[in-house]
């Protein structure tokens, strides 16, 4: 079985994640909103009730809270649950289970208490949904002392990085893409771990590094590879968990290409992206021969249907721009 | 109810008042850093309700959890520390008197009033699956019936026919809002009926009544016929927490009238008629003092957590066993 790969989609992945883990822990439990009877939103746990019963594989009613709470109950009591907010925007009305409780309780507990939940939701833009169904929440998470906040970008990585999250035993953000979840990629058959806090560099280049997250590093890729031709080399760093963050891969990074610019679809101001960029400057302040810049989503609530849609977030095009920008040295120009 | 019986209710309330007491010194002490939100006129259903559950049962209280600590037999000094700060705390002094976890006597209690409605519906699901008869007792007050999170976690319970409790201290205010204007429902137990339960509402200034209904909802749980859903009525001696406005929101014939009901003085009444004398009522203070000066003096002498140990395990390193990559 070692190094068998298989062909399939990043929502097959997170699906088979899922299921081996369950098959390996019966005290895997997954709860959410249409998991059990539908297979879930994308589709990414398929067959689970079936194979597993109600007691590993729960569909809940409509109620955030609740599935906050049973997520935080049922962990108190020693089962790891895989807890679904089917799309990121609803989970403001489990915010309170996640920052009050889940992400506290280890620490008022001296460390005696553990709370191992996978909180796993979809954010992002990408699918015409509208302002409350596709909003790219993950800085919220960032913010908050006791939580890791990981955003998989790649099939391989999603399920590599959810059998890791599931194993561990803090309470973890597993923000999935909604626009991701029919893309295909090569994954490993059978055990895969891809560890929780590392970077990984998508491509290597020279000239400059774009730092891009999630739905964003496809198309740094994209973009990187286009620009290739005009003879300009980019590296592409996808930081893959936002916090704890592999700073050290990222500085080297930008160490080596000494321009930088990070890409993320949530909107800039109070972001991950400037942590990132200040994090940047703070350790390369001397090697980088321009600013650090940012291409993010604009600060708006998301245009509905699919014209103004793209034009809110960074795609391919405009990171073609940007680079070209910052590397005369001049501003980035949102979007 | 026998005198015995009773007598031990009794001495629980006599332990959970004079602990509530003593907090308000420590309190005006400054040794409880936190704002205080005292128990007092409360006794009754800690005093009834918890000592009924086994060892093993999980409670989940409030910002006012001190009483129903007590009651669970958690050692004094683990929580009148907790609540002082100090190391030997239950959670090392690192909670205070209104957030704090004992996984080791199955007690937790928290400051965001409705959360643990659902977490206890969260708990009573891992242990409906488990090998295993326990319960979850969720207690919370007036005020909690108004959250959101109520409703969910009622829901939950009775969709999933789930091992737990629901024990509301209706205490006739929320911070300064008095139910009879803030709960839109005339009985807080109706609530529980839209979601196909059959709600208690019983006296919760009768040890007795709240004892009964104890033993009772404990059995019907343990035989499978859970969630149970009760509502106790009593009455909120002091203010939300020491040295609110009361004026801006009672008056004092109210508290007065109410200070007449006390669960103490009609448990008392009754074991008189039983025929406990006035000496035995004293030892009882007297033993209950005792026990009370012994943690407090002991407290006193314990250390604060240090800076380290204030902001460690905020999380578990990625690098270590349980973070393991």
């Amino acid at each position: 079985m070692s190094g068998e790969m298989q062909n399939i989609t990043y929502g097959e992945a997170i699906r088979q994640a899922i299921d081996e883990e369950m098959g390996r822990d019966k005290n895997v439990v997954m709860m959410g909103e249409d998991v059990g009877r539908w297979g879930g939103l994308y589709r990414a746990s398929t067959g689970l009730l079936e194979k597993y019963g109600k007691d590993q594989v729960k569909d809940m009613p409509i109620a955030e809270a609740a599935i906050g709470g049973a997520a935080v109950g049922t962990a108190l009591m020693g089962l790891r649950p895989i807890a679904e907010i089917m799309y990121i925007d609803f989970i403001a009305i489990a915010m309170d289970q996640i920052v009050n409780h889940a992400a506290k309780w280890h620490q008022l507990s001296q460390g005696q208490v553990k709370m191992p939940i996978v909180f796993t939701t979809q954010g992002g833009a990408g699918r015409r949904n509208s302002s409350q169904h596709s909003q790219s929440l993950e800085n919220w998470f960032v913010n908050v002392p006791g939580l890791i906040t990981v955003m998989p970008s790649t099939p391989a990585d999603a399920k590599g990085l959810l059998k890791s999250a599931i194993r561990n035993d803090n309470p973890v953000m597993f923000i999935e893409h909604k626009a991701l979840f029919f893309d295909k990629g090569d994954v490993p058959v059978g055990e895969h771990l891809v560890p929780l806090g590392v970077a990984d560099v998508k491509r290597t280049g020279k000239d400059i590094t774009i730092i891009a997250t999630s739905w964003m590093v496809g198309f740094a890729l994209e973009a990187a590879e286009k620009l290739a031709e005009d003879g300009i080399s980019c590296e592409v760093v996808d930081p893959v968990t936002l916090w704890p963050l592999d700073t050290e891969t990222l500085i080297n990074s930008v160490k080596k290409t000494k321009q930088c610019l990070v890409v993320t679809e949530a909107p800039a101001a109070g972001g991950w992206s400037g942590e990132a960029a200040s994090i940047i400057n703070e350790a390369c302040f001397a090697d980088l021969k321009k600013p650090v810049q940012r291409l993010c989503g604009m600060r708006t609530g998301m245009p509905f249907g699919p014209i103004h849609e793209r034009k809110v977030v960074p795609g391919a095009e405009s990171i073609m721009e940007n680079v070209k920008q910052v590397l005369k040295g001049k501003e980035v120009c949102q979007s | 109810m026998d005198k015995d019986t009773l007598l031990e209710h009794y001495r629980m309330m006599v332990y959970l008042r004079r602990f509530d007491l003593a907090c308000t010194q420590l309190k005006l002490k400054d040794q409880i850093f936190s704002g205080y939100h005292a128990t007092m006129g409360q006794e009754a259903i800690a005093a009834g309700f918890i000592p009924a559950l086994n060892d093993d049962d999980v409670v989940f209280s409030t910002h006012r959890p001190h009483a129903h600590a007590a009651a669970k037999n958690i050692p004094l000094p683990r929580v009148m520390g907790e609540m002082m700060g100090r190391t030997c705390g239950c959670s090392g002094g690192l909670g205070g008197a209104m957030q704090f976890l004992d996984p080791q006597y199955h007690f937790y209690c928290g400051s965001i009033v409705g959360s643990n409605i659902p977490i206890s519906a969260g708990v009573a699901t891992a242990l409906k699956q488990g090998d295993t008869d326990r319960l979850c007792l969720c207690l919370f007050g007036d005020g909690a019936s108004n959250t959101g999170a109520f409703h969910e976690g009622l829901n939950l319970a009775a969709i999933w026919k789930l091992p737990v409790i629901f024990l509301c201290e209706n205490n006739q205010y929320g911070e300064a809002m008095p139910v009879k204007e803030f709960v839109s429902a005339p009985n807080i137990a109706d609530r529980a009926h839209s979601y196909g339960l059959k709600p208690w509402q019983i006296d919760g200034n009768d040890v007795v009544a709240v004892a009964e209904a104890a033993e009772e909802a404990i059995k019907k749980i343990r035989a499978g016929e859970g969630p149970i859903f009760i509502e106790a009525i009593t009455y909120r001696i002091k203010g939300h927490y020491m040295g609110d406005p009361e004026h801006t929101y009672r008056e004092k014939a109210e508290v007065d009238m109410w200070k007449k009901k006390s669960p103490l003085i009609r448990a008392k009444k009754t074991l008189t008629e039983m025929g406990v004398t006035d000496a035995e009522f004293k030892k009882i203070n007297k033993d209950v003092d005792a026990t009370i000066a012994e943690a407090e003096e002991y407290c006193l002498a314990q250390p604060y957590p240090t800076f380290e140990e204030s902001i460690a395990h905020v999380d578990i390193p990625l690098t270590v066993a349980g973070g393991t990559n």
